[in-house]
């Protein structure tokens, strides 16, 4: 009976074809958006993972770079127990780079991609205290920076205070090429607003997050950007023991209304969170897709059914049960989800490849076996749920309704 | 022994806002082993009255009994069995399933169950002796109007039943490829023994020895 149903879908060649595509689309569509989401909290994992103190700023401000607090409140972090190093931070959004602003640098792009790529990309800087930040076991930055054998230079060191002097990532170094179009490097000049900066060193962190911020001294920043000299936008904190960030958080809260404490992991929790609404609206709109493909392979089995109505009969006066033409009808319902599935899961895979390309550096779509396997039971459940009605339909005939029926 | 009785079998059906009786009470019997033909003109009931001795529709009032089982105290399932294991049909429009070979067309009454080897022999052996055993793996499309109905009483033989039921198995075939079916038909029913029951205008093929069971408007009239 399995070889019968599944050679059924032949017998109507077209019609098993647009059903398929009705449904493989919808599975197409589950598949590249679950990809996208998992894409998006595998670059916050990434990110997050590089920074394992606890971040502390201005409440209600959605990143350092809005970000302002009064710079002696390091010393009061200082003592709360527990407490192991305390760096200060200053962020921004870079001035233009090498005359090149945000704007013009996502307009002139030629490709959607590439001013979607630039404006992901926009440079942001950070001045960070060196002496303090040199002290931290998880700087980021520190960490990051290329071997001297891939031209990594060297990090910021307390020499470099108050020069101009940047760290720049691997990706600007390429995005921001000399004017002979070689890549930047250690020893070459960039120009940051009005300034011209040495780049010291090149960093790698291979996060769409991190690689875009411009590192420098925090009196430098302060001077560029034209801040007062005791401007603040952050402090990086590390514990003693990591496992108390928590701890750290509950104390700062309660002793300062205006300072927020973000540790990494309630970040990426709270990041959870809102993909996980995000989710929901791609699986309501998804679930449409699939209700409408639903519509398509009942009505594909309804015509299927209604113009093999004799042949049915003939099924039955040869002995098969109402139970068994039932079987027959959702088992090529079955077939259908079963191959729309496989076929939606394969473009999807072929998409998420295509769109990786066009993006390289920066959201990657990862459809894990685990999406896949979703997407594949998502299709077989709706073919066979669309499959049921046609079913229990083409069951209900006797023997001879049947036989004379003239499609 | 009667293979085959009707007691005073009615059938009607709706039609409109009216009741259409098709049978007014049909009482007959068929001894095992024998061919019988129903004969009478369009519209008689020759076909509603086949169709209710293969278990296929239920009468309005009367019983039908086949090999001693009372078919109209059987539940659905009850006539699907019987349908099964206990009639073979064959029609008109010979109702091949058209994406099946000869052979699969053969083997539908089995494909529920599975198929073993030993019933594709049996129905290779069943194709072999209607003069098809070179046309195994062909499509009906592939073959013409004699070959198809070929296949069908192929398909209604292959599980051995006790009666097999004929519904103008010639009508749609010139006049020498129906004398070709029924030689075939007949001597199958022979040599296995079964209770031939057919229904067809066409007296040509009634020898001496078949029963003939006559209807109009509904009633037997001998």
């Amino acid at each position: 009976m399995y070889r019968f149903a599944w050679r059924n879908l032949f017998s109507r060649p077209i019609r098993s074809v647009l059903a398929l595509i009705g449904l493989s689309i919808p599975v197409l569509g589950v598949v590249g958006l679950m990809s996208l989401s998992n894409g998006l909290r595998g670059l916050v994992g990434d990110t997050v993972k590089q920074v394992q103190g606890v971040m502390l700023l201005r409440t209600n401000t959605p990143s350092p770079v809005f970000s302002d607090i009064d710079s002696k409140l390091a010393d009061e972090i200082r003592k709360i127990p527990g407490v192991k190093n305390v760096a200060s931070e200053f962020w921004r959004v870079a001035p233009p780079v090498d005359n090149t602003s945000m704007v013009l640098r996502s307009l002139g792009a030629g490709s959607t991609e590439k001013r979607l790529s630039n404006f992901l990309d926009s440079p942001v800087v950070l001045g960070m205290n060196v002496l303090e930040h040199n002290q931290l076991d998880s700087a980021v930055y520190q960490k990051a920076l290329l071997k001297p054998s891939s031209s990594g230079g060297r990090f910021l060191n307390d020499s470099d205070r108050g020069l101009n002097r940047v760290v720049l990532s691997r990706k600007f170094s390429l995005q921001y090429p000399n004017p002979d179009g070689s890549p930047r490097k250690p020893g070459d000049k960039i120009r940051i607003g009005t300034d011209d900066f040495e780049i010291i060193g090149l960093y790698e962190t291979k996060s769409l997050l991190l690689d875009v911020v411009l590192v420098m001294d925090i009196e430098t920043a302060r001077k560029l950007l034209k801040a007062p000299k005791d401007a603040t936008s952050a402090f990086y904190v590390e514990m003693k023991n990591p496992g108390d960030n928590e701890k750290l958080s509950k104390i700062v809260e309660s002793r300062w209304d205006e300072i927020d404490c973000r540790g990494m992991n309630e970040i990426e929790a709270s990041f959870g969170d809102i993909m996980g609404q995000i989710d929901v609206l791609l699986l309501m709109a998804v679930g449409l897709a699939f209700g409408v493909g639903a519509v398509g392979i009942t009505n594909t089995m309804i015509m299927s059914i209604m113009e093999r109505v004799p042949e049915i009969g003939v099924l039955r006066t040869n002995g098969w049960s109402s139970r068994q033409i039932l079987t027959l009808i959702t088992l090529e319902s079955f077939y259908l989800g079963v191959v729309s599935g496989m076929a939606g899961c394969g473009f999807a895979i072929a998409g998420c490849w295509v769109a990786n390309f066009y993006l390289k550096d920066g959201i990657r779509l990862i459809p894990t076996p685990s999406i896949l396997i979703q997407g594949m039971l998502l299709s077989v459940l709706t073919g066979m749920l669309a499959g049921m009605y046609p079913a229990w339909r083409a069951s209900r005939w006797s023997p001879m309704e049947a036989i004379r029926y003239d499609p | 022994m009667s293979m085959i009785e009707t007691h005073d079998v009615t059938k009607s059906y709706r039609s409109g806002e009216g009741v259409m009786e098709i049978l007014h009470g049909v009482s007959l019997s068929i001894p095992a082993g024998q061919c019988a033909f129903i004969v009478g003109p369009s519209g008689s009931g020759k076909s509603t009255l086949l169709h209710l001795i293969g278990a296929m529709d239920q009468p309005t009032k009367g019983r039908v009994v086949i090999d001693g089982q009372d078919l109209t105290k059987m539940t659905e399932p009850q006539k699907d069995l019987f349908r099964r294991d206990k009639i073979g049909i064959i029609f008109q429009a010979f109702n091949l399933v058209g994406n099946l070979t000869a052979l699969e067309n053969v083997l539908v009454p089995f494909l529920p169950r599975g198929i073993t080897p030993e019933l594709r022999d049996r129905a290779k052996a069943m194709l072999t002796k209607v003069g098809l055993g070179h046309r195994l793996t062909h499509r009906p499309i592939q073959m013409s109007g004699g070959e198809q109905q070929r296949v069908a009483i192929a398909r209604a033989l292959v599980k051995n039943p006790q009666v097999v039921l004929a519904d103008e198995p010639t009508g749609q075939l010139d006049t020498r490829t129906g004398e070709d079916v029924f030689r075939i038909l007949r001597e199958l029913q022979r040599e296995l023994g079964t209770t031939l029951v057919v229904v067809t205008h066409d007296r040509r093929f009634i020898q001496p020895q078949d029963l003939v069971l006559e209807i109009e408007d509904g009633l037997l009239k001998k």
